[in-house]
């Protein structure tokens, strides 16, 4: 644990550290208000929602949480400093949860971030509870799918630029994945699959305000899957 | 404390280690002699569990590094090549992450770093972020990361390559006096270094170790004997050369370089006693008697030639 611990902080530290971090953080709230505020014109719509706000999450994600994550492996390797971490005594499944754990407590700090917006909007009008819960929820989920996506993704290679594109294209790949296959004109059995595996199709659940544990499974497993995936290069690497 | 048996490393059809076995007892500080790509690094990374062999063993303190890598790894402090660290942390931060990662008690951590700072000659920069490092200052925070946990076994990847002619005395020290207590396998191109610090060298060409021992037996071998040049006063050359032919146990006819005789005794024989009798009892004027020894350099360079990769691993020691 005390291990855990330790490559969980370090994480912390080596983003808080970086530019990439702040810059990310600041780049989050400010387009999240800007759209909602400005773009979407949210003041004059006249409406007591706070969806538009929260459907900007997903898109600004898809940028920021590989920018948060396209150091965490590629860095180390470009480094040399694997080389200490793959001989420290921990078990290599630490490893990665500590890389994780890192990367996500930051976009959890940018959620965290979002909440003054949130309640001073609220309290404009007649908001209702359950649906921001509901999207607050959501959100944490798929934060964690994309950002263990990522990490995994950022294992693949040695350039942090290439980690960063491959993220953005697969985080792409699975919120419009459903849709494109439908576009393509893919046999309706494959786009349902596809549309299974979508991300944004189980965000929009919570989206609703209904809290589903099917799609809060399916987001566990999917990050569980992408760490257990990373663990597995990680140890494969050594015999390979 | 390390043994290793029939170790094979390949990447694709290259084979980066082929076939090698040697072990390392307690305390000694061996060194691992080979030009680039003879597979030093391979090997090395093996032994820290950071690469697994595809096969053969390799057992640290007894424990099977495959089998069970954390427990082999925590008897162990590595030192990869170019001392990799975290731009972005300072030495004490860097320090406190690997030592939280090791499992060191917290409340005990802050003396660990303090010893290993102190042993390392680096407190001094304990609070410098390592970006401003110099790269002999970055070797010392490498070394004291090694070290922190107080482990058993050293192994460093060409500790000395970058660094300075002035650095790489002041580092070599430092290796001998923190080797005193530890087995210590390095790695380096650099001939010196092995002469400076280890007791025992493995030479190393084309992923096979052609040669292990002591550096001094392995080039009497390699010579096939022991050899002296030997010079008399005054004597004819040409009579003093068949009276030498009958030295006792003189194992070549001495050769003649102008008007130095080469004579090549077997490794059992002392030849420096037989030729001072020799010159006593012919009543000749003995002006030099030099015992040859071949350099670790050319013993470097003949056995790590390609046309004689064939030179037989002889185990001296």
């Amino acid at each position: 644990m005390q291990s855990l611990l330790s490559l969980w902080h370090k994480e912390l530290r080596s983003a808080t550290g970086s530019p990439v971090a702040v810059g990310a953080i600041l780049f989050f709230l400010l387009l999240t208000g800007i759209w909602f505020l400005w773009i979407s014109q949210f003041l004059v719509q006249n409406t007591a929602s706070l969806r538009g706000y929260f459907a900007t999450f997903p898109v600004a994600f898809t940028i920021l949480i590989p920018a948060l994550t396209m150091r965490t492996w590629a860095e180390e390797r470009k480094l040399g400093s694997h080389e200490i971490l793959l001989t420290l005594p921990v078990k290599t499944g630490y490893l990665v949860a500590g890389k994780f754990l890192g990367a996500w407590t930051i976009v959890l700090a940018m959620l965290v971030l979002t909440l003054p917006m949130t309640i001073l909007v609220s309290g404009l009008g007649n908001f209702e509870t359950g649906e921001i819960l509901g999207e607050y929820v959501g959100i944490v989920f798929l934060s964690a799918a994309a950002t263990a996506l990522g990490v995994f993704l950022s294992g693949l290679t040695t350039n942090s630029i290439s980690a960063f594109l491959l993220a953005v294209a697969g985080l792409l790949l699975f919120a419009v994945g459903g849709s494109l296959a439908a576009i393509v004109g893919l046999p309706a059995s494959v786009v349902d699959a596809v549309r299974f595996f979508s991300l944004d199709s189980r965000y929009a659940t919570f989206q609703r305000g209904i809290l589903d544990s099917r799609d809060a499974l399916y987001f566990v497993w999917f990050t569980g899957l992408f760490l257990y995936l990373n663990t597995k290069i990680l140890i494969l690497r050594k015999w390979k | 404390m390390i043994q290793v048996d029939h170790l094979v490393r390949s990447y694709g059809k290259f084979k980066a280690v082929n076939d090698v076995s040697f072990g390392v007892g307690k305390g000694q500080i061996v060194g691992l002699l080979g030009p680039n790509g003879a597979g030093k690094t391979t090997l090395l990374k093996m032994l820290t569990g950071y690469h697994f062999p595809q096969s053969g063993d390799i057992r640290i303190g007894g424990i099977d590094i495959v089998q069970q890598p954390q427990k082999a790894q925590a008897l162990i402090g590595y030192l990869p090549e170019n001392s990799p660290v975290y731009p972005e942390l300072t030495v004490g931060e860097y320090l406190e992450f690997v030592a939280g990662v090791r499992g060191i008690d917290k409340a005990l951590q802050a003396e660990a770093i303090d010893k290993a700072l102190t042993q390392t000659d680096a407190l001094a920069f304990r609070n410098k972020v390592a970006s401003h490092l110099s790269k002999g200052q970055r070797q010392r925070v490498g070394l004291a990361q090694a070290i922190l946990h107080n482990p058993e076994i050293l192994i460093l990847d060409e500790p000395t390559s970058g660094l300075d002619p002035h650095q790489i005395l002041e580092f070599r020290q430092l290796i001998l006096k923190i080797g005193q207590e530890k087995t210590v396998i390095l790695s380096t191109h650099i001939m010196q270094e092995v002469e400076a610090l280890c007791e025992r060298v493995l030479i190393m060409n084309q992923g096979k170790i052609v040669a292990e021992g002591r550096a001094e037996e392995i080039a009497r071998s390699l010579q096939g004997g022991n050899r002296y040049e030997v010079r008399f006063s005054g004597a004819k050359v040409e009579a003093v050369a068949p009276l030498l032919e009958k030295v006792a146990g003189l194992s070549v006819p001495p050769a003649l370089a102008g008007e130095t005789f080469l004579c090549t005794f077997p490794l059992d024989i002392a030849g420096g006693e037989a030729l001072f009798d020799f010159a006593v009892a012919q009543k000749l004027k003995l002006i030099s008697l030099v015992p040859c020894t071949i350099s670790l350099e050319d013993l470097f360079v003949q056995l790590t030639k390609e046309e004689t990769h064939a030179v037989p691993a002889e185990p001296l020691a």
